[in-house]
């Protein structure tokens, strides 16, 4: 479905001369996400939490526990808030505007956003509070949101941070006066930390009538599409709901995608295990300086919005609990409020990838990739063509395609233009940056297995074009598993089928994130647009399935998804020649340099794709495997695995069955313009 | 004339509220003496780990509270009587001594007591006192070992001798004769310490599965016979000991709400209580040991109910484990319209429904200022008439209370040689030289009062009760006076043991009358008690009473009562029939089966008449929907003990 015409860039009335300075000048009323009878200031929310019934029986706990006197603790608190606490100055934030808007020009950045969606949430927006749950791809993400709001004259959203904008000089405390406040991820253990959290997230959700803004994700996405949610942020901010002290909390899933990530090198280079700078003021200012540059379009998707009263309604054991027999202020979250959070979460997750906007750099993104596999150089004209395909597929899957194919290929070039380029024929090329040499103080940081820096360079740019592929694949993921089941082993009835790619898709799961109880209808869909295409020919009277004979979109069903089974195969296999236990860190160095083994080395020069390579699509096979109850996770600092021999055969077996070696010199490819070569010719 | 006490201060000796501080004062009276405990008794570590961390997760906000009273109870109290072992009355001679340093009178002398005794029931303290033998024999445990194995899966489990005799009786004349001779026809086969309501759970559901007995016991308080083990019982008995369950689960001190553990004794909860600037207010006389279990299971009423209200005022929510289910109202609402209240069923369940095992209960601010006084009045008549207009008026403090004349003198006996006992006499013969001529020794009676609230309201709430005195011919007789009548309520209960010590047998029994038939009835149930005396050639007895409690419609009369054995063959069995031909008077002169005391075992004969038929009917209905297996086969109000033997009951004898 194309949904364009329904966006509207919202940074256009600003370029107008004089356009910034008036807008960021104007007088601010802004839509408030709740009346309350009293006004809450920063400091008061502080002050509510410090004094809370919730800090005061907990700290008498552990004063008796301890020893501790209470002055201690409520000095320990105080400390805590303050470095926790979000903070609201307006005439930053219209400084930071002001920034904003000359950087996102600079940039050459539209920003689009579906208004009437906005429009209607405004509407109904006074009564309950509100969580914003964006996708997190850039860090940008915080800035957009946050000037989607004052675009719209709704609240300075509370947005939670992590530690590592705290211990940046200006940038840190700016971003806590425009509405951050700071959380550390991991709470390690302190039970008095992670109360003083919970205290704050609760009041700053009942009492600060402001939308609350947070990552379900926990952390940006390095592979730029969505991973299952963490639970605990979502769970701490429905507490207010469900003491009842809000009548309602309004959950809105927004998604934002990025014609161009700022961060997709460090991306790939994080894929393959080599360190990430620390985020600091420096670097942020270098990352300024290269943003005179095209950036494209960035797409803000809002969704409805779900409330969390008409969610669980359906399970009158999460309105009435027990709990409610104790002091408001204690009610703590029951097993089964747990599991229905879990489940909003998870069902968040799945509309944010729903409304993932397919936009044309995802498209070029794809052609590009399938070309290189195919060792093929297309010209723009197959690029169009291909391009249309993918958009009736992905419109059949249901993807939101934002896409206005004449200019919009050309626009993306000039976008991408470090990254893909038409050579002087008019065929399109992935550009493979020259290799990187790493000082030996990074070779040390290394998580990885170290690799030819050629290798490692080429890499890091297929990873790059990969990560534009990415968003779209898990509309593809249940056909493309249905259709390597039945390659294998054509000839079986549906069942058989579907309960093989039910395991694999579980093995996944983490790699591509699903919910449980969608899968009967996915399969569903993914059969009847192989069977309607001809990509599996299915005899209705035996309720069987065989190979059909559109050969273009078999191509396409099996390559999109080959990365992903030769790691989660190479995986078993590791586990398989491990006696004991293994931490995650160690499998998945393991995992890496037995894929650059399994796909056979030729000279110095790898035949794969670069994308198994990822450590981080190794850590989510392990976790899949685990799911699938073939490994046996055990938490703690290290998550580590051990096998379960006999249910680990049968996944090393199924994966091998939906393997396929695809050959391919990544290197030297027709569809690949070889910087390095280039310059020695 | 009045002493202003800051609560917040530290607690001086001699307020009531010593008692609770005596604890503190126990040095490492720590359960290090668990290593003796018996094979079968050690706890598994793994269990108890599982359940660490099932309480740490499920909330943090948990005040686990260390107890005054080890888990090892002999450790610290007496085996064979009341009290804390160090503490106890001695004659030498002519000298009386009250041991120990807990109370006021702790390590003093007391000259006027064995002459008090001599004179009144004719001992001879001369001779060394009765105290019982450590018994080294008991009955062997009942209790299969594979029923133990799964129980020692759940908490920890003993087998003790010990362990289980202190455990088979609570605090009637009848436990404490049948305790020292080591003749209880039935004990308990094993004890058990849950710490959780799970835990409670979990061994409830084991006592059905194996068909067992299941005795709550708190603090053995008991004067009803309520928690003393059923003597017929042939099942297995385990006394499921709620001493562990004794956490603050969490404190709402905006709300002034407090959910705790069932098994917290007294004096720790108020302990815990005014460490942060609060108090529950609940005080029974044997608040020292006994728990807010058993005064849930009891209706127990506190000497400060005027201005806290007796447990069932106090009590927001009760959790109960009953054979078929957790027991508890869904809401936390200070009332409710949803027919009959069921909560009121557990209260005064006396343990027969199932295990109380978490309370949200009312906490108040501590009052800034507490202040005793005392006021004399010519006889127990005018005395009573100003009761009853402070009454009708609503003007109680705190606490109010009448002594009867046999008290007062009683009072005096007790005195030490520090002289505060004779405060009240020196004074009063001034007072009785220089104005109130006329006032007779031998018939004068004291209210002795406990006011809080600020100094403002104290002071007017003070001045008023002094105008009403005037009109019934009171006087003002000085704090220190009231102050030692409320310091004497926690070291009366030791003077039963050197009573028995000395051929004393004696004992309390309480009731509730209305206004208009109180007079009478104190008169007649004096003269019947004289009556029944005589009829058995008992001359050398006391018969006491005051007035504890006052309320809009009637108050209650506690009696005492005590006499020398003499040639009595079997003085239990005599002081038992005299005090129940008293109880028959009573219930004949319009008052009760009991005011607080419980009906338990001793008081089953009046049970149903003063119910109803209808109302007996209720309660064994009641009995069938919670526990159709009398697995709380306790006995008590109205249930039969089970038989299958003929009655054993055996002899008690000095
Ligand atoms: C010196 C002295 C003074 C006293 N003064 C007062 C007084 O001022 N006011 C007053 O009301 N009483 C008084 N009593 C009586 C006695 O203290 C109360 O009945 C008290 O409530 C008993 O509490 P306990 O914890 O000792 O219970 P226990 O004696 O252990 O048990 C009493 C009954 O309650 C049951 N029970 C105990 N805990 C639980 C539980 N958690 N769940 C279910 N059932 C349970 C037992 O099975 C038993 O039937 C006095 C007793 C003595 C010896």
């Amino acid at each position: 479905m194309n949904v364009g015409r329904a966006y509207v860039d919202i940074l256009e009335p600003r370029r107008k001369p004089g356009g910034i300075v008036g807008f960021m000048t104007r007088n601010w009323y802004p839509q408030h996400t709740m009346t309350l009878d009293k006004k809450y200031s920063p400091e008061d929310l502080k002050d509510l939490v410090a004094n809370s019934l919730y800090m005061d029986s907990i700290m008498e706990s552990i004063c008796s526990r301890t020893g501790a006197t209470k002055e201690e603790l409520q000095k320990i608190v105080h400390n805590f808030l303050e470095e926790m606490g979000l903070d609201k100055k307006v005439h930053v934030i219209r400084w930071m505007g002001v920034l904003f808007l000359k950087i996102c020009f600079m940039m050459k950045i539209k920003m689009f956003v579906n208004e009437v969606a906005v429009f209607k949430l405004k509407s109904i927006m006074g009564n309950n509070p509100v969580l914003f749950l964006p996708t997190h791809r850039s860090y940008a993400d915080f800035c957009l949101m946050t000037y989607l709001c004052y675009h719209f004259n709704i609240d300075f959203p509370a947005v939670a941070a992590g530690m590592d904008f705290y211990s940046m000089a200006v940038i840190g405390r700016r971003m806590r006066e425009t509405g951050a406040f700071y959380i550390r991820r991991t709470l390690g253990g302190d039970e008095l930390y992670a109360v003083t959290l919970k205290q704050y997230v609760k009041t700053v959700v009942a009492k600060h009538a402001a939308p609350i803004e947070f990552f379900l994700e926990g952390t940006r996405s390095r592979s730029n599409k969505s991973m299952p949610p963490k639970y605990g942020m979502l769970s701490m901010a429905m507490v207010p709901f469900f003491s009842h002290e809000v009548s309602d909390i309004t959950i809105v899933p927004v998604n934002i995608s990025y014609d161009r990530l700022m961060e997709t090198t460090l991306f790939a280079y994080e894929h393959l295990g080599v360190p990430k700078p620390k985020e600091s003021t420096g670097g942020f200012l270098k990352a300024l300086h290269n943003l005179n540059d095209h950036f494209g379009y960035i797409y803000l998707n809002v969704g409805l919005p779900i409330s969390a009263r008409e969610f669980f309604n359906q399970n009158p054991k999460v309105l009435n609990s027990p709990e409610t027999a104790k002091p408001m202020d204690l009610q703590a979250v029951t097993p089964e409020q747990f599991k229905q959070v879990q489940s909003l979460a998870n069902h968040v997750i799945t509309v944010q990838q729903k409304n993932t906007m397919v936009t044309i750099a995802n498209f070029v993104a794809l052609t590009l990739m399938q070309n290189i596999q195919l060792n093929k150089l297309a010209t723009i004209d197959e690029v169009y063509a291909d391009i249309e395909l993918f958009i009736k597929d992905l419109g059949y899957f249901g993807a939101s395609i934002f896409v206005d194919l004449k200019d919009a290929v050309e626009r993306i070039l000039v976008v991408h233009q470090k990254m893909m380029k038409l050579d002087g024929e008019k065929r399109l090329k992935l550009i493979i940056a020259s290799p990187m040499e790493l000082s030996d103080e990074v070779k040390k940081k290394i998580k990885g297995h170290l690799m030819h820096p050629e290798t490692m360079a080429t890499s890091v740019s297929v990873i790059q074009l990969q990560l534009y592929v990415n968003p779209v694949l898990h509309f593809l993921v249940p056909a493309s598993l249905l259709y390597l089941c039945v390659f294998h082993d054509p000839g079986q009835v549906t069942e058989v089928y579907f309960e093989r790619v039910k395991v694999l898709r579980k093995m996944l799961s983490h790699e591509f994130f699903y919910v449980e109880s969608d899968m009967e209808d996915k399969f569903q869909e993914a059969l009847t647009f192989c069977s309607r295409h001809d990509v599996l020919a299915y005899d209705k009277e035996m309720d069987t399935l065989k190979l059909g004979k559109d050969k273009k979109r078999q191509w396409m069903l099996t390559w999109t998804l080959a990365p992903f089974i030769t790691t989660l195969h190479v995986a078993t296999l590791i586990m398989l020649e491990q006696h004991g236990r293994i931490t995650e860190a160690e499998a998945a160095k393991r995992i890496q340099r037995k894929v650059v083994e399994f796909v056979q080395p030729r000279e110095e020069h790898w035949l794969g794709h670069p994308y198994s390579l990822s450590l981080e699509v190794a850590r989510n096979c392990l976790r899949g495997l685990a799911d699938a109850r073939s490994l046996i996770k055990y938490r703690g600092d290290n998550i580590s695995y051990e096998a379960v021999p006999v249910n680990l055969e049968v996944a090393h077996r199924l994966t091998l069955s939906v393997l396929h070696r695809i050959p391919v010199d990544f290197h030297n490819n027709k569809a690949v313009c070889n910087q390095l070569l280039q310059s020695r010719l | 004339m009045l002493s202003d006490r800051n609560p917040y201060s530290p607690i001086v000796k001699m307020s009531a509220a010593s008692a609770s501080s005596s604890g503190s004062k126990m040095k490492n009276v720590e359960n290090d003496n668990s290593s003796k405990r018996t094979v079968g008794s050690v706890k598994k570590k793994s269990s108890g780990d599982k359940n660490k961390k099932s309480e740490s997760n499920t909330s943090s906000t948990i005040i686990k509270v260390k107890s005054v009273i080890p888990k090892r109870r002999q450790d610290l109290l007496k085996w064979y009587g009341w009290g804390y072992k160090d503490s106890m009355f001695k004659l030498e001679g002519n000298a009386a001594t009250f041991t120990g340093n807990r109370y006021s009178i702790g390590g003093q002398t007391l000259p006027h007591l064995a002459q008090w005794a001599i004179d009144k029931f004719g001992i001879d303290p001369s001779r060394d006192p009765k105290i019982p033998e450590l018994p080294k024999t008991f009955a062997e445990s009942r209790l299969p070992e594979s029923i133990r194995l799964e129980l020692e899966e759940i908490a920890e489990v003993s087998i003790d001798g010990m362990d289980r005799l202190i455990r088979a009786h609570g605090q009637t004349l009848k436990d404490m004769a049948q305790l020292r001779t080591n003749s209880f026809p039935r004990i308990p086969d094993a004890v058990i310490w849950p710490d959780s309501h799970e835990q409670v759970e979990q061994i409830v559901a084991c006592a059905s599965r194996h068909n067992f007995v299941i005795i709550p016991f708190g603090g053995g308080t008991s004067v009803s016979g309520a928690v003393t083990c059923p003597a017929k019982e042939t099942r297995p008995i385990v006394v499921l000991d709620t001493s562990d369950l004794n956490s603050i689960l969490w404190l709402d001190k905006e709300q002034l709400l407090a959910r705790v553990q069932a098994g917290i004794v007294g004096q720790d909860l108020e302990r815990e209580m005014r460490a942060r600037g609060f108090t529950v207010g609940h005080e029974p006389d044997s608040y020292e040991f006994s728990t807010l279990g058993g005064w849930v299971a009891t209706r127990a009423s506190g000497m400060k109910k005027n201005t806290y209200g007796n447990i069932e005022d106090l009590i927001v929510n009760t959790k109960v484990v009953t054979a078929r289910g957790v027991f508890e109202k869904s809401c936390r609402v200070p009332r409710v319209s949803c027919g009959p209240e069921w909560e009121h069923v557990i209260m005064g369940s006396e343990g027969c429904f199932g295990v109380v095992t978490e309370v949200t209960i009312k906490i108040r601010p501590l009052p800034p200022v507490v202040r005793y006084g005392s006021l004399v009045f010519p006889d127990w008549e005018s005395g009573f008439y100003f009761e009853r207009e402070v009454a009708r008026r609503r003007l109680q403090p705190s606490s109010i209370r009448l002594m009867d004349n046999e008290q007062f003198r009683f009072g005096q006996a007790l005195k030490t040689e520090n002289t505060w006992g004779g405060v009240l006499l020196d004074g009063l013969k001034r007072l009785y030289i220089t104005k109130i001529k006329g006032f007779d020794p031998a018939k004068l009676c004291v209210v002795t009062l406990l006011m809080e609230g600020s100094a403002e309201e104290v002071s007017e709430r003070e001045s008023k009760l002094n105008n009403i005195a005037a009109q019934f011919g009171g006087i003002p007789a000085g704090a220190t006076n009231g102050e030692n009548g409320y310091t004497l309520t926690f070291v009366i209960a030791y003077l039963r043991d050197v009573a028995m010590e000395y051929d004393v047998v004696s004992e309390s029994f309480e009731t509730s009358v209305p206004w208009d038939r109180t007079l009478a009835l104190c008169a007649n149930v004096k003269q019947r008690i004289r009556n029944e005396c005589a009829k058995r050639g008992i001359d050398k007895y006391l018969i006491s009473h005051r007035l504890t409690q006052t309320y809009d419609a009637g108050c209650c009369i506690y009696f005492y009562f005590g006499h020398y054995i003499g040639n009595c063959v079997d003085p239990v069995s005599t002081y038992e029939e005299i005090e129940e031909a008293a109880r028959d008077e009573i219930i004949a002169c319009g008052g009760s089966i009991s005011h607080h005391h419980g009906v338990g075992k001793l008081r089953k004969k009046w049970y149903a008449d003063t119910v109803s038929e209808p109302g007996r009917q209720l309660l064994l209905a009641a009995k069938k929907a919670l526990d159709p297996d009398n697995i709380f086969a306790l006995g008590n109000m109205a249930f039969e003990e089970h038989s299958n033997n003929t009655d054993v009951s055996v002899k008690s004898k000095l």
